[in-house]
């Protein structure tokens, strides 16, 4: 066959791959007209006034953060500029007043004109890309729709994902959140206008606002559950009253950021889009269960600067709001592991999900830190939880239901410390955290305690161990006197305490009596509030001169020589931190 | 100090046997960081990916001349392989397949066939088992992650016939209700087929498009018979 002959049909090869129209509706529909994200030039001449444009409380929110009444990004973008984009692209999807920017839908030629306009500045493709809603299948057998009976365990759960973080500390302080508000971005919040659950919160009309950006009405109660799922972990109730969440005084927003057909997806667009219109509306605190991973982006790429939403969750914490964003639930997932975004972001609290069994990391939590080792997630809360479902109540898996309980104690925290501004909260809560100062990259600082903002007196922090720097280790040992309470006396080595029982308390052959029943067996905790998880446990992580932690463990305690690492792993600079029992134990390394 | 013996014993047995950091502790959670956030090399957005694939393509068209007619559908090129794929940038890969192809031709059963022979069958078909080498490029759109996404490949292929058959079918009146037929190792078929192609893929799909450059005869049997269609179109379904 010449090589003309073969250049000859070559258009027609083309013509027959493309006309081929069963294979390529199934498989590939090419678009004529793709997403385009218009960035434009300057807002020169626009009129603006925050007092109408902004909800009383937006501007009260300002005012009480000392934050101007309104910035440039606030201003509309130029009806000049938007008109000529408009003119020049198929249909205009979303206007950002925040980016100065305008999302469109148009052909590449549309999209090359665009470019050339004199306001503006860059044309950029938009993927389209579903948002993943960070939960997991249900693990109970009653997944999906709620199970109107509800068991003993289940009631304690439902108490102990809230008072692990100082629920009853905040009930008889008369914190429930009332005053803040709070926005919920999520997938559909299908059957929460009739949920007993949320009965009261429509009674007491806390719902100030709804809005669907898929489909651009004020109508959310439909498309799926998990916002349902999500808001009642923020404010939801028992049948007996029982609150499932700590912000059950909060007004909420509810914003439906899904644009697919299918219940469980939503797109980037509509959470910049349901973010302007919450600083808008009010809000004091985003709740945002969702996040972007591998469909869009790299691991490497989970800096918090290069996602639109990380951007927008940055920009909104500057305009004084509290993002709290689920960490995701990749942890166990090989390709991923890390945060999505927008919890990348470094102005984004993000929630880990902590195991009510053990007190632990859940396997599923993503892991930090950020592809520049930034620490995540900040903090933890329960990621298996007892919620409301359509139908009933349900047991659910996932850090989207840790993200609502500590955006509900942030709304606590809040209401008692007005004046504390967005980002001095995030760090507040970080420092009540139950680990802090330790952090690892699976728990963060672990769980926010309102403790650390009612109680009178800090607890006291006394020395629970040693470190003692021999030839080729370094050390850790714990203090007879830390190891009493919490537990048995610890031998110093466990397997000594086994081989070797003390001969004077076993008798001669045939004089053998039981031992105590105590022995070798925790003592029950004094009563009062419900011990921290993981309390008996000891965190030890090593961290490099900027705070990266090279490595973490957690370990149970059975003896008081508790750690033997090999000094030819340190480095100068590194700093070992120990949390045992309350108190984080620091050894820098010269 | 048989007591002694024992201890000193265990506490070697710890001291070479168990973990260099703590003796006899129980490690809930571990982790060393900077093995942990290694990001992998593979995978299809990665430096290098690989997968099998499947892929089913119709031949289409006519022969270049008469009594040669196909029965479409039942001729076609079944094909199983391996695709690797290199990563150049965000749009551009390159890579190769290696794949097994089965060409059959079924050949109508109408007056005036001559190909292979005149001679009428209740089925007949002409058949080749192919290796395949494939060198590819890939042109993707849009941003994305660890995800194949939609692309455009263009194609170069090449192959061996490791064997090729002429089978027929008759159903005699008398004597035996069916005979199969089959001839192998037929002169007339060339053995090193070559052409070009293309793929308009999203994800694990692709539609598929194939033109064979080479032709199906030897020149001494091209006088002989016309040449059977060049173009296969079907799908490719990648097991990611």
């Amino acid at each position: 066959m010449p090589a003309i002959s073969v250049l000859r049909r070559f258009p027609v090869f083309l013509f027959l791959l493309l006309s081929w129209p069963a294979l390529s509706q199934a498989a590939i529909p090419p678009p004529a007209a793709a997403r385009y994200w218009v960035e434009l030039r300057d807002k020169k001449g626009v009129r603006f006034d925050a007092g109408t444009y902004f909800v009383p409380a937006a501007q009260v929110r300002r005012l009480r953060q000392h934050l101007p009444a309104a910035d440039s990004t606030d201003f509309p973008v130029r009806p000049d500029y938007l008109c000529a984009v408009r003119l020049h692209s198929d249909s205009v999807l979303l206007v950002s007043r925040w980016f100065n920017a305008v999302a469109c839908r148009a052909t590449p030629a549309q999209a090359a004109e665009l470019a050339q306009l004199p306001g503006v500045r860059r044309v950029l493709p938009l993927p389209e890309t579903p948002l993943l809603p960070a939960a997991r299948p249900a693990a109970s057998a009653w997944k999906g729709e709620g199970r109107k009976t509800i068991s003993a365990a289940d009631r304690l759960l439902a108490r102990r994902q809230v008072r692990t973080l100082g629920a009853d500390e905040f009930r008889k302080a008369a914190l429930d959140g009332k005053g803040l508000r709070i926005a919920v971005f999520d997938v559909g919040f299908n059957g929460a206008d009739q949920h007993p659950a949320f009965q009261e919160l429509f009674a007491r009309k806390q719902i100030v606002a709804t809005y669907d950006f898929a489909r651009r009405s004020a109508h959310v109660f439909h498309g799926g559950s998990h916002g349902t799922e999500v808001l009642a972990c923020l404010a939801g109730r028992m049948p007996d009253g029982t609150p499932l969440g700590l912000a059950t005084g909060a007004e909420f927003l509810l914003a439906r950021t899904e644009r697919m057909h299918r219940e469980i997806y939503a797109e980037e667009l509509d959470w910049l889009a349901a973010v302007e219109w919450a600083d808008r509306n009010g809000a004091d605190i985003i709740n945002s269960s969702l996040g972007y991973t591998a469909r869009r982006y790299f691991p490497e790429e989970m800096n918090g600067r290069l996602s639109l939403v990380a951007r927008a969750a940055n920009l909104a914490a500057r305009k004084g709001i509290l993002v709290v964003n689920a960490a995701g639930n990749d942890g166990d997932n090989e390709d991923w592991r890390t945060v999505g975004t927008p919890a990348d972001a470094d102005s984004v609290l993000a929630v880990g999900g902590i195991d009510p069994e053990t007190g632990l990391h859940l396997n599923f939590s993503a892991y930090g830190p950020t592809a520049d080792r930034r620490l995540k997630p900040n903090v933890s809360a329960f990621g298996t939880v007892l919620t409301a479902a359509p139908g009933g109540y349900s047991h659910v898996d996932g850090t989207s239901f840790a993200s609502p309980l500590v955006a509900g104690f942030a709304a606590c925290v809040w209401q008692h410390e007005r004046s504390l501004t967005a980002m001095q909260l995030f760090e507040k809560m970080q420092q009540s955290a139950s680990l802090y100062p330790y952090y690892d990259y699976a728990h963060g600082y672990g769980l926010p305690q309102a403790g650390f903002f009612l109680a009178n007196k800090a607890p006291e922090q006394l020395p629970k161990l040693d470190f003692v720097v021999e030839d080729s280790l370094l050390a850790v040992n714990i203090r007879p006197e830390a190891s009493r309470p919490v537990v048995r006396a610890l031998p110093f080595y466990a397997d000594s305490a086994v081989s070797f029982p003390d001969a004077r308390r076993v008798p001669r052959v045939g004089r053998e009596e039981p031992r105590p029943a105590t022995q070798g067996q925790a003592v029950a905790p004094d009563s009062g509030p419900p011990a921290l998880p993981a309390a008996n446990y000891l965190y030890w992580h090593v961290a490099d001169a900027r705070g990266v932690l090279r490595r973490y463990e957690v370990v149970e305690v059975s003896q008081r020589a508790i750690l033997r690492i090999p000094r030819r792993t340190l480095r100068p600079g590194d700093v070992v931190r120990v949390f045992y029992l309350g108190t984080t134990h620091s050894y820098p390394v010269l | 100090m048989r007591r002694f013996l024992y201890s000193l014993s265990l506490l070697l047995g710890a001291g070479l046997l168990g973990p260099a950091e703590g003796l006899a502790q129980r490690v809930l959670l571990q982790s060393a960081v900077g093995q942990d956030t290694v990001y992998g090399q593979f995978g299809p957005n990665r430096t290098f990916f690989n997968h099998l694939y499947v892929g089913y393509l119709p031949v289409v068209g006519r022969a270049a001349g008469a009594g040669a007619k196909l029965r479409y559908g039942s001729s076609a090129e079944f094909m199983v392989g391996v695709r690797n794929k290199f990563r150049l940038s965000e749009p551009l890969s390159t890579g190769f397949d290696l794949r097994f192809v089965r060409l059959t031709y079924d050949l109508a059963q109408e007056a005036g066939k001559v190909l292979p022979t005149p001679e009428l069958h209740h089925r007949e078909s002409l058949a080749m088992s192919q290796l395949q080498l494939e060198a590819f490029v890939r042109l993707n759109v849009g941003q994305r992650g660890n995800a194949i996404g939609r692309y455009l490949d263009l194609t170069g292929w090449g192959g061996w016939a490791l064997s090729t058959a002429h089978r027929f079918e008759d159903r005699p009146s008398t004597g035996p209700k069916k005979v199969h037929l089959t001839e192998n190792g037929l002169p007339y078929l060339r053995r090193w087929p070559y052409g070009i192609g293309a793929r308009l893929g999203s994800s694990r799909y692709a539609a598929v498009a194939r033109y064979r450059l080479s032709d199906t005869f030897t020149s001494a049997a091209s006088q002989l018979y016309p040449e059977l269609p060049r173009w296969t179109v079907g799908v490719e379904l990648s097991w990611l």
